[in-house]
């Protein structure tokens, strides 16, 4: 029964943040100065006429919502407008349909862009996540097995800096360094593969995915040995612990059968949290290697104020933020007991 | 046993990311790096320069611009005119097919013009249109083009609009579906023809060996995009491309000493140029209606003080430092990639610091409190100029340092801030609410777009941004508008040049350069030797064959 409360107030919370950034992005974006139907575009062979037919394409040419023309400059409206005749709810009525309107910039249905570039982002951010997961759990393990040695100063230091290394920095090193060593630089495929057979496009795609998954396993696996090592010695230092090693248990099982399960719980956060981020993308990351993932979109839609573009783009980062955390939330009353009585 | 399952994948990350190496026995494929992709491959909604070098390498239209600023005729084999001018009859080659087999007929081209001028959602192409009154195909061979008016640059605007296949076309023809057409099969009768594209990753060309005219001797053509220019000269240097439309001229150098790799500058086959826009507008040429709000620094409405400015300005330092020297020092808005348009008999304000402080002494702009800042003659208030840029760009913070630094030798305090390109361009014009704005334009073909920029007309339009009024200089844009004899316009067009220079419409600090750089040692026949430098323009692309 606690639990269904639990679960149930946890899963309203989430659709009502959901709720609140559909809305917030609508406004966000059109408090934001200069005119879409412009932006890009200032030429004067562009003629009043034909601003004016892009401005109705778009829609662009309703009123904001009702009593508001426009946020920015703020002009004041006419309020008794039909409601469904304004940009909000057009926005909101064609959302609901599933309907994320058409880009201003590509004139492309939203919903098509953003579903290539998710699971373009997803690839990639994915194989980093789980590789700096890995790499960063055993680091951890190790730094606290050993702790206050020489090797866990070492492992210690190694992801203390690579955790401080800018992330496009390294990416630029990693760039460099990779094109001599003929890895492919940019994109995500080598042109003309897609006469290849399947396999051997994989493989060009893991060869691309090279490079940037290095980037981003590095950077990121040091905020997981961190905490790894140092949520382990807290453990380590409990009083279960020493009855283990009183019981006579080997350093391998009392890490296995004791510590690490009950270690692992702060970690549980950090990783749907950052999956959650996943679905963002990492912009440096995309940028440098010129990968056609979600958080370059965001920026290119941003700069040529592609209004349904970045609305949609941020409902899905908010949503996969919001369900992750959701998630994590779930898991923790799992894994943890003492929460659910909370 | 988890982790032999961990290893078990990471080996297989290994494997995969080793695998590689493809290829063998394929076409002969030319790759090119660009930091840019094209917006869409459909030519109505087209805006960017890249999309418009895609298409002239897929469509064909009824005249070619070649790379020294010449037309020659593209599906047309012969042109007549009227004796007035408003009427002219093309006959169209025969023989002409589409990529899919189907023939090219005069329906086509009369089919593709009614719907570019239909479509005033068309954010270029349909301004094209504006002085075709109707076109007709009276055969499959002939099309008679009616004008509203005789106008001297037909070529110009008939070259952007490419031939369309009706047979295509003609179901996405009405109301938005038109601009919503993705046309990702981009059927045209071009030397190239699309076999795949990937938006913000690659275009993939195909060579129309049956081209009527300039079939290409390479196979493919793929042009990769690549996010940042420094990666692109990387992507050079390590032979990943063999030619790269962009680089930053820091890297020049470097690039130079590379074996196998030649790097050209020239100018820009569309070109462009910076401009120090200075807000002139007087309160009677006020937009108000249009959201005029005129807030520019009475000063600059002095010619005296725009002159100072100008001989104050030390335009080969700004080419030195921002540019590094791949530029040339700017006059009007008309840049010297026009070519024939270009006047250059205009002689340039000498750089000279005395002179410009003598003017603004004689002026009565003395600096009374002795802060190092001159005042206005009535004493109301000092010479301090907000100078504005768009935040994207690389250059402008640059300029506006030194520019900041030349104008305080003669007494001219500046206030520098970066604006976002949408704010600028709201608080630009029509608004007038500024001082100093850091900007440029690109330039058509023909002289007429950025001639008509300094006209009153366009000031309530927002597209005249110094708000620059002189009756002279718009009775002769009227006048060199309908003027059919070739050298007469050239020379209205230069008188024009020479009177905004005298008034210091502008300050143009310089025309930049292109500069561009393919390996040496994979394709040869590249058109190097034009004042003018586009590698990636189909003039050059029909050319190029593998090296022996």
């Amino acid at each position: 029964m606690k639990r269904w409360r639990y679960l149930s107030g946890k899963i309203s919370w989430a659709l009502f943040t959901i709720l609140f950034v559909i809305v917030l992005n609508f406004f966000l974006f059109r408090i934001l100065p200069g005119d879409p139907a412009r932006a890009g575009v200032r030429d004067p062979r562009l003629t009043r006429e034909n601003i004016e037919a892009i401005r109705v394409r778009y829609g662009l040419d309703k009123p904001i919502i009702n009593c508001f023309e426009s946020l920015n400059p703020v002009k004041i409206g006419s309020c008794v407008v039909n409601p469904l005749d304004t940009q909000f709810f057009i926005y909101i009525g064609n959302l609901l349909q599933g309907d994320m309107m058409i880009s201003f910039h590509t004139n492309r249905p939203v919903t098509e862009i953003l579903s290539e570039r998710l699971w373009n982002t997803v690839i990639l951010i994915g194989a980093g996540q789980i590789l700096a997961i890995i790499v960063g759990v055993l680091f951890g393990m190790f730094s606290a097995w050993k702790a206050r040695t020489s090797l866990d100063y070492a492992s210690l230091t190694i992801s203390l800096v690579a955790w401080s290394i800018p992330t496009f920095w390294l990416g630029v090193i990693l760039l460099f360094w990779g094109s001599n060593n003929g890895m492919p630089i940019a994109g995500m495929s080598t042109p003309g593969m897609s006469s290849y057979p399947l396999l051997t496009q994989w493989g060009d795609i893991a060869r691309h995915m090279f490079l940037p998954t290095l980037t981003y396993t590095i950077v990121y696996m040091g905020e997981y040995m961190l905490i790894m090592r140092s949520s382990l010695l807290d453990v380590l230092s409990e009083d279960y612990i020493l009855t283990a090693k009183a019981k006579g248990l080997s350093i391998f099982q009392i890490l296995k059968d004791h510590a690490i399960k009950n270690a692992m719980l702060p970690l549980v956060t950090i990783i749907a949290i950052n999956l959650g981020f996943t679905v963002g993308g990492v912009i440096q990351i995309e940028t440098v290697f010129s990968w056609p993932g979600l958080g370059m979109t965001t920026v290119e839609a941003l700069n040529r104020r592609d209004f349904p573009v970045l609305q949609g783009a941020f409902l899905l980062i908010a949503v996969a933020v919001i369900l992750s955390n959701l998630l994590a939330d779930l898991a923790y009353s799992y894994l943890d007991p003492r929460v659910k009585t909370e | 046993m988890k982790q032999k399952a961990l290893y078990i994948l990471l080996l297989a990350a290994l494997v995969l990311s080793a695998c590689g190496n493809l290829g063998g026995g394929q076409p002969v494929v030319v790759r090119i790096g660009w930091a840019g992709s094209p917006d869409t491959l459909n030519p109505g909604s087209a805006i960017l320069s890249e999309a418009y070098t895609i298409f002239g390498l897929v469509y064909d239209s009824m005249y070619k611009l070649n790379l020294d600023g010449t037309f020659s005729l593209g599906v047309a084999e012969s042109v007549e005119h009227s004796a007035d001018g408003l009427v002219y009859t093309y006959k169209i080659r025969e023989g002409v097919k589409f990529h899919d087999g189907q023939p090219m007929t005069a329906k086509d081209i009369k089919f593709s013009y009614d719907l570019y001028k239909a479509h005033e959602d068309f954010p270029y192409i349909n301004s094209y249109t504006a002085y075709i009154e109707s076109t007709e195909a009276p055969d499959d061979n002939t099309i008679v083009l009616t004008l509203s008016e005789a106008i001297p640059n037909i070529e110009s605007q008939l070259v952007f609009m490419y031939v369309l296949p009706e047979h295509i076309w003609k179901d996405h023809a009405e109301g938005s579906a038109t601009v919503e057409f993705e046309n990702f099969e981009m059927i045209g009768t071009g030397p190239f023809k699309i076999i795949e594209y990937k938006q913000n990753e690659f275009v993939h060309l195909g060579a129309n060996k049956d081209h009527f005219e300039t079939p290409p001797k390479v196979g493919e053509v793929i042009f990769q995009t690549f996010e940042s220019q420094d990666v692109l000269v990387q992507a050079l240097k390590s032979g990943q491309v063999d030619m790269i439309t962009e680089m930053p001229a820091t890297a020049v150098e470097t690039l130079k000493a590379e074996a196998n790799v030649t790097v050209l500058n020239g100018a820009p086959f569309a070109p462009g140029v910076s401009d120090i826009i200075l807000n002139q507008v007087t309160p009677e040429n006020c937009p108000t209606a249009d959201g005029g709000l005129c807030t520019g620094h009475p000063a600059l409405q002095d010619r005296n003080v725009r002159l100072a400015l100008a001989h104050a300005t030390n335009k080969q330092k700004l080419i030195d430092v921002v540019l590094l020297g791949y530029g040339t020092p700017g006059l009007t808005l008309i840049p010297d990639g026009l070519g024939f348009w270009y006047n250059d008999t205009i002689k340039d304000y000498e750089f000279d610091v005395a002179k410009a402080n003598q003017m603004l002494d004689e002026a009565g702009y003395a600096d009374t409190d002795g802060d190092n800042v001159r005042e206005m003659p009535d004493g109301s208030r000092p010479l301090i100029f907000r100078v504005n840029w768009p935040s994207d760009s690389i250059d402008a913070p640059r300029q506006a340092e030194l520019l900041s630094e030349m104008w305080a030798e003669v007494g001219v305090k500046t206030e520098l801030q970066a604006t976002d390109p949408d704010a600028l361009t709201a608080q630009c014009c029509p608004a007038f609410d500024f001082d100093v704005i850091l900007w440029g334009w690109g330039s058509d073909p023909d002289p007429s777009l950025l001639l008509g920029v300094q006209t009153t007309g366009e000031i309530p339009t927002g597209y005249n941004e110094t708000g620059y009024s002189n009756p002279e200089f718009d009775a002769l844009y009227d006048q060199q508008a309908v003027e059919l004899d070739l050298e007469t316009r050239k020379g209205i067009v230069w008188k024009m040049q020479e009177i905004a220079f005298n008034d210091v419409v502008y300050i143009i600090p310089y025309y930049e350069q292109n500069i561009q750089a393919y390996r040496t040692d994979k394709f040869t026949g590249w058109l190097t030797d034009f004042a003018k430098i586009e590698l990636s323009d189909v003039t050059s692309l029909v050319l190029i064959e593998p090296v022996k």
